[in-house]
């Protein structure tokens, strides 16, 4: 070896340079702001739903067993899917940077992993410890314990998410191809038993099921954290119960953590999912869903090329979850009987609706791929217009069967009376505000969204620009949909000026709605495609 | 000085082949200019002989040590131009630098030195403090130029570094290379540009479905293609993959 030369850090040192630069690549100021809103949203998603099930333990009169089960079933379902992030090779995300930088230099695939799980973890909980804490604050208030109970309980709760960042590595690792193959099929068979497991809580709600199955859930961190946190926040004392139920979640996240310090040994770098994909320029996603172009027309084809990016990118897919995890909330809010007392209410789940439907559509943009589209003959507006049709089209389809399973047996409940036509029309309402914010979301992303060529702005600039965006968004689209809301509002109360029964102004209400939701979009996604040929950077 | 010897390697992705038992040496201080056709295999040997990806079989050594056997020692010895180099764009120019080279153990004072010069050589002083994801395409690849030679290599794995790059910032590495090899490092350069293949290359490799066609230097290639004494290397070249 030359005079001079380098020679390989020690393990540690390596370890505490990885983290430091990569905290200071992420944590910019936009990125900051970004996680500040994210706790916000989640605080405020945290209340709604505490309240759904309390009001619900209430009705029921359950109070800490379905507490416990609740968390129980919501840790199963962040576990399940942390386990599946494994698989996609996800559970120790990198990006191109790391791919160019990090894995050609000489530092060894075990700090690498340790280094990032432990920045991993470090930002979970940065993230994480506010809401939790505002959860369990809920939690103790309701149960009239001591507040100071909401922290442990929080730490529990964060030990879980840590411990379930783990196994997700530890999954990712297991795909190295020097893991044997018998040892693949244990593990995959170890995967099937705790995502089993994990949602037997479900199962529990069958009437019949003997009760003695839920304990069971108790041997997997989600419910060991339940039974940890919830008996702390219920004015359970220490006793060796929760002792073994604290160590047994202790013994899973050193056994989770050892586990991926052995198998990180090796190479293990082929089997990660790069993060920024477009850097490395790479694509993911199989290719089942083929384009036909032979004998359709041009606006069918530019359809169906939008249905099979979708699916290949596997947004559908994301559709599909977001959607079911939407039922389920909507379900238990619907059971909690706030919607009975309270009609109007719904247009609070409009609005979720509505969200979750821009927030889709604000990532659409096809960027400097529009020069296809903008140096041929086709009129632009049109093309923004099938565009989106394609793009509606499977989130209608997925929130319709939400809107009517919930919708429906209000309407029965509340039959003969004049509120069950306010609910009657909050479901074609709740759909119709969807559609519009989508809409709203294609044209913010058309008029804002920042194209990859632009090196005009740094990229934390870039950062700060979509945060104001977003929340620019959120107020024009509430603004947009607030006549929607305003309908169902009217149907809720009829002002006796307007000399109309509850049935023939629900009519006129509806046709008045669908009326401003065309006039709406036809406007919003001409004013898009204007915009796009508008753009220079486009 | 570091010499790089690939014996028998082999590397398949889910049952396709994408180097097909390749044996190749690169000598000390050598500059090996590696062309061919896209998706020839070119970057799939590069990634291995860095230690990205690993062979399904044979083997790489750099210097003696066996990347699969002492990645880290190998790469400790070897410095990485990639194609299209990604950066941590949210790091300033110094910020990155630093961290790589800290990643590639150089201690603090010379780190300091090599970063103030580097930047000076590189006409970047002035944006050292600048986000890397605020640079120009050309900015972006000189950085890169550098992070690859923070800890001093001995080896350098060029992989397409003139792409996408104006006429200035390509005449400014065409002498960044150079002087290189006028520094003694041995390089692998992968490259669509021949003629700087055939102005420093002083042994070229041309490498096409993942098996090597023809190795030698520009005359002995003109004999194998059976070209004429003044056929240029794209002529050469063309011949030599045509029924492959």
């Amino acid at each position: 070896m030359k005079q001079g030369l380098p020679t390989q850090p020690a393990a540690w040192r390596s370890m505490s340079v990885l983290m430091r630069y990569w905290l200071k690549g992420r944590l910019t100021r936009a990125a900051l702001i970004w996680i500040l809103f994210g706790e916000s949203f989640a605080v405020v998603g945290i209340a709604f739903g505490s309240q759904t099930l309390l009001a619900f333990s209430s009705k029921f009169g359950v109070t800490q067993g379905f507490s416990e089960f609740a968390l129980s079933l919501l840790l199963a379902f962040i576990l399940v899917g942390l386990l599946q992030s494994g698989f996609s090779g996800s559970g120790l995300p990198v990006t191109a940077a790391d791919v160019d930088y990090v894995f050609t230099a000489p530092v060894r695939p075990s700090e690498i992993f340790g280094a990032k799980v432990l920045i991993n973890s470090l930002t979970t909980v940065l993230f994480s410890f506010p809401p939790m804490i505002f959860l369990y604050l809920r939690l103790a208030l309701y149960y009239g314990t001591p507040l100071w109970s909401a922290v442990p309980a929080g730490l529990a709760t964060l030990l879980f998410l840590v411990t379930g960042l783990v196994l997700s590595a530890d999954v990712t690792l297991s795909l190295s191809s020097s893991i044997g193959p018998r040892v693949k099929v244990l593990r995959n068979i170890l995967i099937v038993g705790v995502a089993a497991i994990s949602i037997l809580p479900v199962v529990l709600l069958i009437p019949g099921t003997p009760a003695s199955l839920g304990p069971i859930t108790q041997i997997l961190p989600s419910g060991l954290t339940a039974a940890i946190s919830i008996g702390l926040v219920n004015g359970g004392t220490w006793s060796f119960g929760l002792a073994a139920d604290g160590a047994l979640l202790l013994a899973w996240f050193a056994g989770s953590l050892l586990l991926g310090v052995r198998m990180s040994r090796g190479h293990f770098y082929e089997v990660l999912q790069v993060t920024d994909v477009g850097a490395q320029g790479s694509s993911e996603g199989g290719t089942g869903a083929q384009l036909q172009t032979t004998g359709r027309s041009v606006w069918s084809v530019i359809r169906d090329k939008e249905a099979v990016t979708m699916r290949r990118t596997k947004e559908r897919r994301g559709l599909i979850v977001s959607s079911l995890f939407l039922s389920v909330f909507m379900i238990i809010y619907s059971l909690a009987g706030t919607f009975q007392s309270s009609p109007t209410s719904f247009l609070f789940i409009l609005f979720l609706i509505g969200s979750f439907g821009s927030g889709n559509a604000s990532g659409w943009l096809e960027k400097e791929r529009l020069w296809i589209i903008k140096t041929s003959a086709l009129d632009i507006r049109r093309y923004v217009r099938e565009v989106y049709l394609a793009r509606v089209t499977p989130l209608l389809l997925f929130l319709t069967p939400v809107t009517v399973v919930v919708g429906v047996p209000l309407f029965v409940e509340e039959l003969g009376q004049p509120s069950a036509f306010a609910v009657l029309l909050a479901l074609p309402s709740a759909l119709e505000v969807a559609a519009v914010m989508m809409g709203g979301g294609v044209y913010f992303a058309s008029r804002y969204g920042q194209s990859t060529a632009d090196e005009i702005l740094s990229s934390q600039a870039q950062q700060l620009t979509d945060v104001k965006r977003f929340l620019y968004q959120t107020v024009v689209n509430l603004v947009l949909v607030s006549p929607l809301m305003g309908l169902v509002l009217l149907e809720a109360q009829p002002l006796s000026f307007l000399l109309l029964s509850p049935a023939l102004l629900a009519v006129v209400l509806l046709v008045g709605s669908v009326g401003y939701t065309y006039w709406l979009l036809r406007r919003l996604l001409n004013a898009s495609g204007d915009w796009i040929l508008r753009r220079e950077d486009l | 000085m570091g010499d790089i010897s690939i014996e028998a390697l082999t590397k398949k992705y889910d049952g396709l082949v994408a180097l097909d038992d390749v044996s190749l040496t690169v000598g000390s201080g050598e500059i090996v200019g590696l062309i061919g056709p896209n998706g020839a295999g070119k970057s799939t040997l590069m990634k291995i002989v860095v230690g990205i990806l690993r062979p399904t079989s044979g083997t790489v050594r750099v210097s003696g040590h066996d990347v699969v056997q002492e990645p880290e020692a190998a790469k400790t010895l070897v410095g990485y131009v990639p194609e299209n180099p990604s950066l941590y764009t949210a790091l300033t120019v110094n910020e990155f630098l630093r961290f790589v080279g800290k990643i590639r153990g150089v201690g603090d004072q010379e780190l300091e030195k090599k970063t103030v010069e580097s930047l000076r050589t590189f006409s970047l002083s002035d944006k050292a403090d600048s986000l890397v994801g605020s640079l120009s395409k050309g900015m972006k690849q000189k950085v890169a130029l550098i992070a690859a030679t923070m800890h001093d290599p001995d080896v350098l794995i060029l992989d397409e570094p003139l792409t996408a790059l104006d006429p200035k910032t390509q005449a400014f590495v065409h002498g960044w290379i150079s002087s290189q090899g006028r520094a003694g490092k041995t390089v692998l350069l992968s490259t669509h540009n021949l003629e700087i293949v055939q102005d420093y290359a002083t042994r070229i490799v041309i490498i096409d479905k993942g098996s090597v066609v023809a190795t030698g230097g520009l005359e002995g290639l003109r004999k194998l293609a059976d070209a004429s004494g003044d056929a240029r290397l794209d002529e050469v070249f063309l011949k030599l993959t045509e029924d492959t």
